[in-house]
């Protein structure tokens, strides 16, 4: 068994809700509700759900831009949960995000120069290296090098997700928390950054974490792939196992629900009632049981674990206990 | 609604309190008193009197004593006498902030009732002709300082026209005191004040209007086959107006210093003039009484400005 | 083949400014049966979202401009129609639902204020009435607490609720065709099921024929009768949905179907279309794809191929297919 790079155990957010007059807190908004995994080096762990579901908080606490109410992050067996400060800064370059909106995310006021420098000068690197390491990174993401002198408004959109690509290669990170990096582009366009993604994870030994609502996308660069619903994990497993026989009835019914490009041999789709309940009042029990099809006394009292069912594929679901 | 209502009522208590502490010491810090500006040098003994008026006013008391003393008769309602007007003080707010009230409402009455119109017809034919050539208009009345304008307003309509007084809160003979006199006499001032910041409310109005009118919603309600008359009244107008709130709240600040120069020039018995007169004689408890209200008064209107904010915007709640 | 209830033809639709003439709808064909559900997919800026505001003749004033064309439907030629008659005809006989049920709706303005809105204004009823009318609309679509919704305002509702309401507020008056303008791209995937369950419902109940707009080839496999491929402003092919799928003919349409990622097969590397869409200030001369195309020969730039029937109702705008 490979070494963990990234070892998340029991994490919890809790953002807090105020009422009244001395704004006491009345409860809480359970974003992320004990999630624990791990993510091996090399190794990219899809992470699924539909919004509200707590992939990104959990995403972001991973990338300590976010305080976890609990639980810990350990990463690269040093425990990173309490850092601050400097020893944060030190860890720091080791991991990186890359996100939805490329454009909302780069400075619109730097030239791309500037932008993919910036780490590397405040890092202490010289200025010179720093501009033949960005010209070397353009030109791997699929740029040219005279295009460190623009600005990002006059690239295409899947364009400046190559220059925040870029931006997080520049400090030779080892993890890569991409949230959604693909979800904004049209299809042609994101099936360029996928494959510019898998080529890169090679070339520099990355491991990411891959966070989307596209169960496909999930599955085409994941090697494994985890299903989130309200703050819970509901079930992680090897991607061939969970796409081929999903056990949670949340995945199960997902999986139906999401279309494919196709007219013959279409799965039955489940469609499931209501919307998700609000994670502010999450109901007792399975948080799932509001909806499924497959409920049974049992999951309105009693919250399932998380268990592995057969190798290597962990479902939180009573139907297996 | 309510519990918010009374949390900033509650917050208002330690900022008016820090603003009674602040003036009494700016008040305490410059030189002289009520005495220096009221006596007449050439009487005899004049250190001793003086002394001795200053032992019965609490005056040679340390400051914290005297602020103490202030705020214990302060807040049971015994506001003191004016020292200059020797009437007590409460005789001399009432009138005064009745006719501020008024002079202040009609101005920004004036002001919406003249901005927002405006910028809705800017807004109509945006970079048309008459956008373009009422910009230029506004631009100019922007530059030009409300008090310059207010001079000129009295030099054209109160002397040269003599369509209004020039100055005052009420005229003489059988209408003296009525509303529509307080409203004859305030009206010039509230002009000078308005037509100036009228420019800013229909650049506001313009910029918001146009802004809404990109909006998806409004392109949903074409959608409908709605006529564009009621897509603008139903649509783009209320969405329009929400940011005008806002600002109409932020200015209540502007307008009590836009209030109390006005007043000077037209020597409107109102809470500027009070303010002014009791700076200049060093009437401590007039300045104190005056500045108190001003600040509860501007507290006030921020408060009313962020509940109507609520009313025209129901994604706002306060809780 | 029936008369068509909708016939595009030659609609051309230009944005006009001092500098340049963007050709946003170039020339294009497209017809509508009664009942059909039309797909029009591409990518952003091919066009599609503007064919539907031409229909509507909502095209964003002044910049944009309907300049040439036809709109046929129901023996009248929209184009030709004057401001006024236009209104009776949008809301009535054609309504429009549009991506983000968010912003699309009125946020200071009750669901029920916004769905009688468009009942007052085309049927003569009272306001009393036009409640009723709404609230039993809203329960068809599946709107729980429909009499309570209509008093609540928008930002109390869910994307999908959003949504719904949209759907309501659009087929109030049982309008002949339905344009549905990527009405589940902003949605969760389980919500999408729904939403799309929702609209083949409102095409049987109400026979109404609905073009919908998408840039997912998932959802035109779950939904088309008919499918329209743009490409830069142009329909590159036009084929019913079973043979769009069987046999792609089009290289772009090729191309677009290779790029999606599967959740059933596992594909090594994605097929991805290289470059971008042309400029559409400055289109080339000859086919507009050319310059991405995998079998693009010297004559494809230099003269624009014509769109063309390769099988019965299969038309193609590629000269080597």
């Amino acid at each position: 068994m490979s070494e963990n790079l990234l070892e998340v155990r029991n994490l919890k957010k809790y953002f807090p809700i105020t009422a009244g007059l001395l704004r006491r807190t009345v409860g809480h908004v359970k974003a992320v509700d004990d999630v624990s995994f791990t993510v091996k080096a090399g190794e990219t762990l899809g992470i699924v759900g539909e919004s509200g579901c707590g992939k990104s908080t959990t995403g972001r606490m991973i990338m300590r831009v976010l305080e976890p109410t609990s639980g810990q992050i350990v990463f690269d067996g040093q425990d990173i949960t309490k850092l601050h400060g400097k020893e944060l800064r030190a860890v720091r370059p080791k991991f990186q995000m890359v996100f939805q909106d490329p454009y909302a995310s780069l400075n619109p006021k730097m030239g791309i120069e500037e932008i993919i420098a910036e780490p590397l000068i405040v890092n202490g690197v010289s200025r010179k290296q720093a501009t033949e390491r960005v010209v070397h990174l353009l030109e791997r993401v699929g740029l040219r090098a005279e295009d460190r002198h623009r600005y990002p408004h006059e690239f295409s959109g899947g364009q400046r997700q190559r220059i925040g690509i870029a931006r997080a290669l520049a400090l030779n990170p080892k993890l890569i928390v991409a949230d959604e990096a693909v979800s904004a582009l049209d299809v042609s366009i994101q099936s360029q950054i996928l494959n510019l993604m898998m080529d890169l994870k090679k070339e520099f030994n990355l491991s990411y974490i891959f966070i989307s609502h596209n169960l496909a996308v999930v599955r085409h660069i994941s090697d494994r792939v985890g299903v989130m619903y309200l703050g819970h994990m509901v079930e992680l497993a090897d991607k061939r196992s969970l796409y081929a026989n999903p056990r949670h009835p949340y995945t199960e019914a997902l999986l139906s629900a999401a279309p494919e490009p196709k007219r013959q041999g279409r799965r039955e789709r489940i469609i499931l009632q209501g919307d998700v309940p609000s994670p502010a009042n999450p109901p007792k029990g399975c948080p799932f049981h509001t909806r499924c099809p497959k409920v049974m006394d049992v999951c309105k009292v009693e919250r399932p674990a998380l268990k592995e069912v057969a190798p290597n594929h962990l479902v939180a679901c009573h139907l297996y206990s | 609604m309510g519990t918010y209502v009374v949390r900033r009522v509650l917050g208002m208590i330690p900022m008016v309190f820090l603003i009674t502490v602040f003036v009494f010491l700016i008040m305490h810090a410059a030189p002289g008193n009520a005495f220096d500006a009221i006596m007449n040098p050439a009487i005899k003994d004049i250190e001793q009197l003086k002394e001795q008026l200053e032992h019965n006013a609490g005056l040679d008391q340390p400051l914290w004593w005297q602020y103490v003393h202030w705020l214990g008769l302060f807040v049971t309602g015994n506001w003191g006498f004016s020292f200059t007007h020797h009437v007590p003080v409460t005789d001399l707010v009432g009138p005064a902030i009745r006719n501020t009230l008024i002079l202040g409402i009609l101005a920004e009455v004036l002001t919406i009732a003249v901005g927002v119109p405006f910028g809705i017809l800017q807004a109509r034919n945006p970079y048309g002709k008459f956008d373009y050539t009422s910009n230029i208009v506004l631009f100019c009345l922007y530059s030009v300082p409300f008090f310059v304008f207010a001079i000129f307003m009295i030099y054209f309509f109160a002397i040269d026209l003599q369509w209004f007084p020039a100055q005052g809160s009420t005229g003489t003979g059988p209408n003296a005191g009525t509303l529509g006199d307080h409203l004859y006499h305030a009206l010039l001032p509230a002009l000078s004040l308005a037509v100036v910041n009228s420019t800013v409310y229909s650049r506001y109005t313009r910029g918001s209007m146009l802004d809404v009118a990109r909006k998806d919603y409004v392109r949903t309600a074409r959608a409908k086959g709605l006529e564009e008359g009621r897509v603008f009244t139903k649509h783009v107008f209320r969405n329009g107006m929400i940011p005008i709130v806002t600002q109409f709240g932020l200015d209540f600040g502007n307008m009590v210093g836009g209030l109390i120069i006005t007043e000077g020039i037209f020597q409107y018995q109102g809470m500027g003039q009070l303010v002014i007169d009791a700076v200049n004689g060093r009437d401590y408890n007039v300045i104190m009484a005056t500045t108190v209200l001003i600040a509860i008064g501007v507290l006030i209107g921020n408060l009313l400005a962020d509940i109507l904010y609520a009313v025209v915007d129901p994604r706002i709640r306060y809780d | 083949m029936a008369e068509p209830l909708l016939a595009i033809k030659n609609l051309k639709t230009y944005f006009i400014s001092k500098d340049a003439e963007v050709r946003a709808v170039d020339g294009i064909d497209i017809e509508v049966q009664p009942r059909q559900v039309v797909c029009i997919v591409g990518e952003s800026g091919c066009g599609k979202s503007m064919t539907s505001l031409s229909i509507m003749r909502l095209v964003p004033k002044p910049k944009g401009k309907i300049v040439d064309g036809e709109i046929w439907f129901n023996g009248r030629d929209l184009l030709k129609l004057s401001e006024d008659e236009m209104t009776d005809v949008r809301g009535n006989e054609i309504s429009m639902i549009f991506q983000e049920p968010m912003t699309a709706l009125n946020p200071v303005l009750t669901i029920g204020e916004q769905i009688t809105e468009v009942l007052l204004r085309h049927r003569k009823l009272t306001k009393r009435q036009a409640l009723a009318k709404a609230i039993e609309m809203l329960q068809f679509v599946g709107v729980p607490r429909a009499s309570e919704i209509v008093h609540e305002y928008p930002h109390q509702l869910s994307g999908g609720m959003r949504q719904r309401v949209m759907i309501a507020m659009a087929m109030v008056c049982e309008p002949k065709l339905l344009i549905a303008d990527e009405p589940t791209t902003a949605l969760d995937v389980t919500i999408q099921a729904q939403v799309l369950e929702l609209m083949k419902k409102m095409r049987e109940d109400f026979d109404t024929s609905i073009i919908l707009i998408t840039h997912d080839l998932g959802v035109v496999a779950d939904m088309a009768d008919h499918v329209v491929v743009m490409y830069a402003g142009q329909v590159v092919e036009s084929t019913d949905a079973d043979s769009l799928f069987a046999e792609p003919t089009h290289p772009y349409t090729k191309g677009l179907l290779a790029s999606i990622p599967s959740l059933e097969e596992e594909k090594d590397v994605l097929y991805s279309i290289p470059g971008t869409v042309p400029d559409a200030a400055a289109f080339p001369q000859g086919c507009r794809f050319a310059d991405r195309c995998p079998i693009a020969q010297p004559s494809c730039r230099e003269k624009m191929p014509e769109l063309r029937e390769v099988k019965p109702g299969h038309f193609v705008r590629c000269d080597l297919v």
